[in-house]
């Protein structure tokens, strides 16, 4: 990626290596005194250092030959090779829709013009584009991709015949098979399985991990989980509650779940970890392993479908004061996630991470809610295996409005499953990746540190998102997106987005002329020096003219 | 009101009469040389000084006997009464539910046991309570407020009989009706009319006003449209392009619609006005007229059902990076504004309001949609008597979704469509209101100056936000109310929401202990400019510091 933004403002250094910002990061604290609420208002600031260099990156999928490792291996390989086939309304290009990074937009600011400018969100800062993307992966199943993204039935026929010969020399490696984690069901596609010991186990996928980056030439390689769901597995003292037992339980073969072992390998192997599915793989004792070792961890449970509507529709009623009572909703699907749902262990997995999604707009909200109050809330999972991949929600949200009157929302949703699941894999990965070339130094501090091992930025893409330990849990959609545009706008020494367009509502304009000045050129520290009130600013202004 | 939060920051300044906060707004000017953008970060400092004393309001309405008006006027008093009715499921209490300032909050930071502290939106600066709101105003139809809220058939029964003695004794003022611009349906309710020139009508309802403002004892008149849906305006120069030509119309009986002659009289009378309806009722020269007479407008349009939830739903899928390519819409309702809408000149006014709505955020990614390219976008309204208040909206989104996959979205929505607005009628009135209390000071500047008169930090509430000449349109829900709470806020001197968490985000925090030292005191100045601000040199808070240590 060139970078194709440039910040022109002295608290933004840009060195060969790196993009280092000053920023003024504001929080406030409240103390209640009976009635009254006292804000004091503070500012920290911090230096953040973006490596520029972009890797590259290699991603291994466990569940690589399933319908969303095959979707987004598709999707990587159509677009790389600039694909476009026949479909019965038109040509149709390869494209990454439904991709936060690659398909949508921030705004930068006002042009010339006075129109604002709205560029790519991968634009922001340098980020590895997914074409360039080296995937390989497991999979308890040993059919090669192109089978495999046949047997999905998510993609064009007309693309499929396009990308047969990409796809099929691709073979998932074997994978860790423990029936007792996922359903019965799923024993006929478990013909590539590791065999020996549980520590055996762990050991080969680390050697498929060294393999893989050596082989391939890559610099960086991330995990992901979009296997099947699993049960959830008990929090057991002496087994999984530190970094130290659950190392010595995969010795002696303790209850370590298939995606518990492969978070333990990535970990080992530095690489980072992240859960698609809602099972508890990040147990105590992998989230220690994780913090020890540095290494970043994500999850749970992409929020690709239903439950991100959810994310968006829940918060617009109670953020416009009106009282969700009762929120019903109902799936069917066809695919191997649905058959491996319709047993009822693992379908308890997903139905505790659906239902935490509106706890923090309910809480946020006492007017509505009295403590403790939450809407009825219920969740069902059907396997109907005629609609395939087409998933099917159908949700009903009751809410009571003024008076007691009450608004019924009945939604019908169909999509493809794994066409939305696709573009936030990559989203993650990509984020990840350059969270990793992020770091941050407060003032007063000596050194820079890196983001928690537990990767709470990456929440807009998980449906029950994993947070630092007193972290606050948002699942709310706008909340989640604001939290990674400022983030990144930080990087580059950008305030937060306001969204006020203050110059536009007063009885006179208060902006200078529309300034493009450079701050490099000297002559103009002078001039930066007087207009400039920036908080920040007098600071690196000082050490500029020295 | 009186004021439960306390700001404790040498930024703002709490005296009798004000608060005055000093504010950093962080502006961002960008410049494309081929593919090369130059953001250059600016920041501009204000001074923001809010009233405290809050005055007593009258709010009077046009259309006062309609479902709106008498829904509204209802539900205000049953809360000021504290009232509560049977209903088959138990007991109901009169609420605000719907109203963004009522009962939405805000977050104004962590507490000291670290969980966010949540605050009633109006808690963030001193507003006029609804219950303290007087109602006046006009109608069409003569009928008294009781028998009006029976004909609307939007309140429960037993709420309706315990509120008729106190709604029986209101009666709408004439009202100004011409024929033209509203349904030929409308005929039968119009019993309660203004006689007389267009000029003598006009001077009937500053006349209406200045009675109003006497003998209720209210310090300040808010006028707010609520009636029928009229047609589209002509937009003619010589008549209606400035103020002054729209004046002399008036004086000589040009086309000048029943909404532009209620919007003169109260900028005349100096009343802020807002239309909640589509029609063009600010035709240039009543812009103008506002502009000159230093009077807030606001409009257009009440977003409070379908088209709400549609800039909800569409911003969010484009922010999702998934493309709309089709938005149809349905409506069906059986009240009498779908009565007046059920003519095709009214439907039309509806239609233009509803169409618009997605325009900015089609507008603002250029990888899913080219230059020019927009969804598909169909809104049909039907009148079905049956449904009265309770109307339905049936929506279909489809999308498409990644290697041209499709999401269709199918969405049926019943709502009480006054209980939805009515809310937001309050909403509308307290921010207006707020807002004149509220003015600006740039660094440099020697004058305070008030908002624009064109207010466009209204445009939540609007389905078509009437903005200033230049102004960027904003409808995404998300984006407006974000607009809404950061001015609140920065009236407080608080920097605007960024929901970035960063002391949670990272290997170590770096936060102090959690901190509420007052400022007041003289001991704590010294912490204040040894901590971060002693590296100002100028600017806001270098200010600061050296008053404090002077102070």
């Amino acid at each position: 990626m060139t970078e194709n933004i440039r910040i022109n403002n002295p608290n933004v250094k840009y060195t060969d290596t790196h993009i280092e910002a000053q920023y003024c990061y504001h929080t406030t604290a409240v103390r209640r005194d009976g009635d009254t609420l006292t804000v004091t208002p503070s500012v920290s600031e911090l230096e953040f250092r973006t490596e520029r260099h972009v890797p590259r990156l290699g991603v291994m999928l466990v569940g690589w030959g399933g319908n969303n490792g095959t979707t987004v291996t598709a999707a990587v390989l159509a677009n790389r090779l600039g694909l476009t086939w026949r479909t019965k309304t038109g040509e149709q290009k390869a494209n990454y829709y439904g991709s936060l990074f690659q398909s949508s937009t921030v705004c930068l600011g006002e042009g010339p013009d006075g129109k604002e400018v709205n560029i790519p969100f991968r634009d922001l800062l340098p980020m590895m584009h997914p074409n360039d993307i080296v995937f390989d992966g497991w999979d308890i199943s040993s059919m090669d991709l192109g089978s495999a993204m046949e047997r999905a039935e998510v993609l064009d026929w007309s693309l499929q015949e396009k990308l047969r010969p990409h796809m099929s020399h691709l073979r998932p490696r074997a994978s860790i098979y423990i029936p007792e984690f996922i359903a019965a069901n799923q024993a006929g596609r478990a013909d590539n399985v590791l065999k020996g010991t549980m520590a055996e186990q762990v050991e080969q996928i680390r050697a498929d991990i060294q393999d893989f980056r050596h082989s391939s030439g890559v610099d960086k390689v991330i995990v992901l989980w979009t296997a099947n769901t699993e049960r959830f597995c008990d929090l057991t003292a002496g087994v999984n509650d530190t970094a130290k037992n659950l190392l010595a339980a995969i010795q002696s073969g303790g209850e370590v779940s298939p995606s518990t072992l492969f978070a333990v390998a990535s970990i080992l192997e530095g690489c980072a970890y992240i859960n698609g599915s809602p099972q508890n793989t990040f147990v105590p004792g992998a989230i220690e392993l994780a913090v020890e070792r540095n290494v970043f961890i994500a999850g749970d449970d992409f929020k690709s479908g239903q439950t991100k509507i959810k994310s968006v529709l829940v918060d617009f009623l109670i953020s416009a004061g009106i009282k969700p009572t009762s929120i019903v909703s109902y799936n069917h699907l066809g695919n191997n996630d649905g058959m491996n749902l319709s047993a009822p262990q693992q379908f308890r997995s997903k139905e505790i991470s659906k239902s935490n999604v509106v706890d923090d707009m309910v809480n946020s909200n006492p007017i509505l809610y009295h403590n403790g109050e939450k809407p009825d809330h219920c969740v069902v999972i059907k396997y109907v295996p005629y609609v395939g991949d087409s998933k099917r929600a159908m949700d009903e949200y009751t809410s009571e409005i003024m008076m007691g009157g009450t608004n019924t929302i009945a939604m019908h949703n169909t999509c493809e499953d794994s066409l939305l699941a696709s573009p936030i894999i990559l989203d993650l990965v990509l984020l990840t990746e350059l969270c990793q070339r992020v770091c941050v130094r407060p003032q007063g501090s000596e050194t820079f540190q890196s983001f928690h091992s537990v990767l709470a930025i990456l929440s807009f893409m998980c449906k029950a998102p994993l947070v630092p330990p007193g972290a606050p849990l948002v699942n709310a959609y706008f909340r989640q997106r604001a939290c990674i545009e400022n983030i990144m706008r930080a990087c580059l020494g950008l305030p937060p987005q306001n969204h006020m367009h203050l110059e536009h509502k007063l009885q006179r304009g208060f902006l200078p002329r529309h300034d493009n000045r450079i701050y490099d050129n000297v002559t103009l520290i002078a001039d930066i020096h007087t207009n400039l009130t920036n908080i920040c600013s007098n600071d690196t202004v000082g050490r500029t003219s020295i």
